[in-house]
């Protein structure tokens, strides 16, 4: 078990996954109890525009993506509480959007190539140290934006209606929400894969709320399925040669199904 | 009844969506420790009218004043505890407990340097036990009544200290029981705690006693200072007519 520490790049990939399953599972939970869970995906899809305009031009992917994630969110935020529009149709179309730019553009610059496919997937192969760093630093920044705000974000999460009218800046505090998450999925995707990242946002939250227990203690078991899930995911695809971002998924699937059946009425 | 403060001033308030007039001329106002009711047929805009008491809705025209602020001045939000019609109705797969629900009352007085202290507790342990679900704080919000869950809401509304209550039909999916229970701790909040209560329903009869005014709202507005002799009459029908007129308005001593 100990013998795959001794490679640096599975430190430096176990250390970035464990920040990763952190920031994803705690995020998630407001997320889905927003009913927003398919923002996560399109929020990844966008990200990879960033990073298709990051290997083309020759910037920094992983701050494209943060970039590119962010105005997303904001565009998301904006149409839905600015049009009559439904929030899971606003979500397919810049899903399928940002997908379609993304591919053009790599495809004009003649960059569809490994690298891309490191994005879209993950790779624990490629994690550096200097993401490690921008992975710790600025997930750890969001993630205290976010827990700052973790009561008032509750409270909409419950009724956005009697929380707006108790005095709570609630169209700020969306748009702090939808922002930390583009940050977060952008951050992850490296490691877990554009395509990925959903999951590892969603299923851990989905899984702890079978157990049909208070908020803090609901957002403690879906970190600790996030943790397992990460820590299981990364073991296995390094023993069998499995790819990381899917065998994370996979894992974090295997403790849903468990946790539906063993909450079974 | 002698009424000093005045928390809601309107004047002369009108509503339209799409050209078509939900609200007409709409000119009202709700004294501190008064007991209201506000009645009228479905679609006839009794919920509007609160809506835009509550800054949800923009009104086409007028003026709405709250504790002598206009409604864009006014900041102090915590002083209204506002029931919303679906109160009864909760997601049963929320992961929230009743002390989790009622610990919201407190959250738009917090900062975001100021954690839930002493004072916190006291205020959300206090309106556990007068809405009487102390005994159901650990309980999942999802297991319970539909007369328990109301009066969870009403104990969150309560934890923020409010000095009125606004309940739009809460009692929709509650049984007679706890209706009853329910509207004596309504009456209590008010006589004892002198908290201003809003209660809009279908169904005034059973507060027709503790009402001091009852509002019928029907585009217009009727203002009634003798809600049982109204209840009594044969004009009762037309308050639910298309176009209403002014049945009482005895001026209050202010």
């Amino acid at each position: 078990m100990l013998e795959m520490f001794e490679y640096d790049f599975m430190q430096r990939a176990f250390i970035a996954g464990m920040i990763i399953a952190t920031l994803a599972s705690i995020s998630g939970t407001f997320v889905v109890l927003r009913h927003y869970s398919m923002i996560s995906e399109t929020l990844a899809h966008s990200a990879l525009v960033g990073v298709a305009v990051g290997l083309v031009a020759g910037f920094n992917p992983l701050w494209m993506a943060v970039l590119v994630a962010i105005i997303s969110a904001w565009l998301i935020e904006y149409l839905r509480s600015e049009f009559s529009l439904y929030s899971d149709a606003v979500l397919a179309i810049l899903l399928s959007g940002s997908l379609a730019i993304a591919v053009i553009i790599v495809s004009l610059g003649g960059a569809f190539n490994n690298s891309l496919f490191s994005y879209l997937f993950g790779s624990i192969l490629s994690v550096s140290i200097e993401d490690v760093y921008t992975i710790s630093i600025f997930g750890t920044i969001a993630l205290t934006s976010l827990l700052l705000f973790s009561k008032e974000l509750y409270f909409i999460a419950y009724d956005e209606e009697v929380a707006k009218v108790s005095g709570i800046k609630v169209r700020l505090l969306n748009f702090l929400l939808v922002s930390v998450v583009a940050v977060i999925i952008a951050l992850s995707i490296r490691v877990v894969g554009s395509l990925l990242i959903g999951a590892l946002m969603v299923i851990p939250t989905i899984s702890a709320l079978q157990f049909k227990v208070g908020f803090l203690k609901t957002i403690i078991i879906s970190l600790v399925i996030a943790l397992l899930s990460v820590g299981s995911g990364m073991t296995l695809s390094f023993y069998f040669s499995l790819p990381s971002g899917a065998t994370i998924v996979l894992c974090v699937l295997t403790i849903f199904i468990v946790s539906l059946l063993i909450n079974r009425k | 009844m002698k009424f000093k403060i005045p928390i809601f001033d309107i004047k002369n308030l009108n509503f339209s969506v799409k050209g078509q007039k939900v609200l007409s001329n709409i000119s009202l106002e709700i004294f501190s420790s008064e007991y209201i009711a506000i009645i009228g047929p479905n679609g006839g805009g009794k919920t509007t009218l609160i809506r835009m008491l509550l800054g949800l809705e923009k009104p086409t025209s007028g003026e709405i004043k709250i504790f002598g602020k206009k409604l864009n001045d006014f900041k102090e939000w915590y002083k209204i505890g506002f029931v919303p019609q679906r109160a009864s109705h909760v997601d049963s797969s929320f992961p929230a407990t009743v002390l989790d629900i009622v610990k919201m009352g407190r959250s738009s007085q917090k900062t975001i340097f100021s954690s839930f202290g002493e004072q916190d507790r006291a205020l959300v342990h206090d309106a556990m036990v007068k809405m009487d679900v102390l005994d159901l704080k650990d309980k999942m919000i999802g297991t319970l009544s539909g007369g328990q869950r109301q009066r969870v809401m009403i104990a969150r509304a309560l934890a923020s200290k409010p000095e009125i209550l606004i309940l739009d039909e809460p009692n929709t999916g509650v049984d007679m029981a706890s209706q009853k229970r329910f509207y004596a701790l309504l009456r209590t909040l008010n006589q004892e705690e002198k908290i201003t209560i809003v209660f809009i329903t279908h169904d005034v009869g059973v507060i027709a006693d503790d009402i001091a005014r009852l509002f019928t709202i029907n585009q217009k507005a009727i203002i009634c200072n003798n809600p049982k002799q109204t209840l009594s009459c044969e004009e009762m029908s037309t308050l639910y007519g298309i176009d209403a007129h002014l049945l009482h308005n005895h001026k209050h001593e202010h």
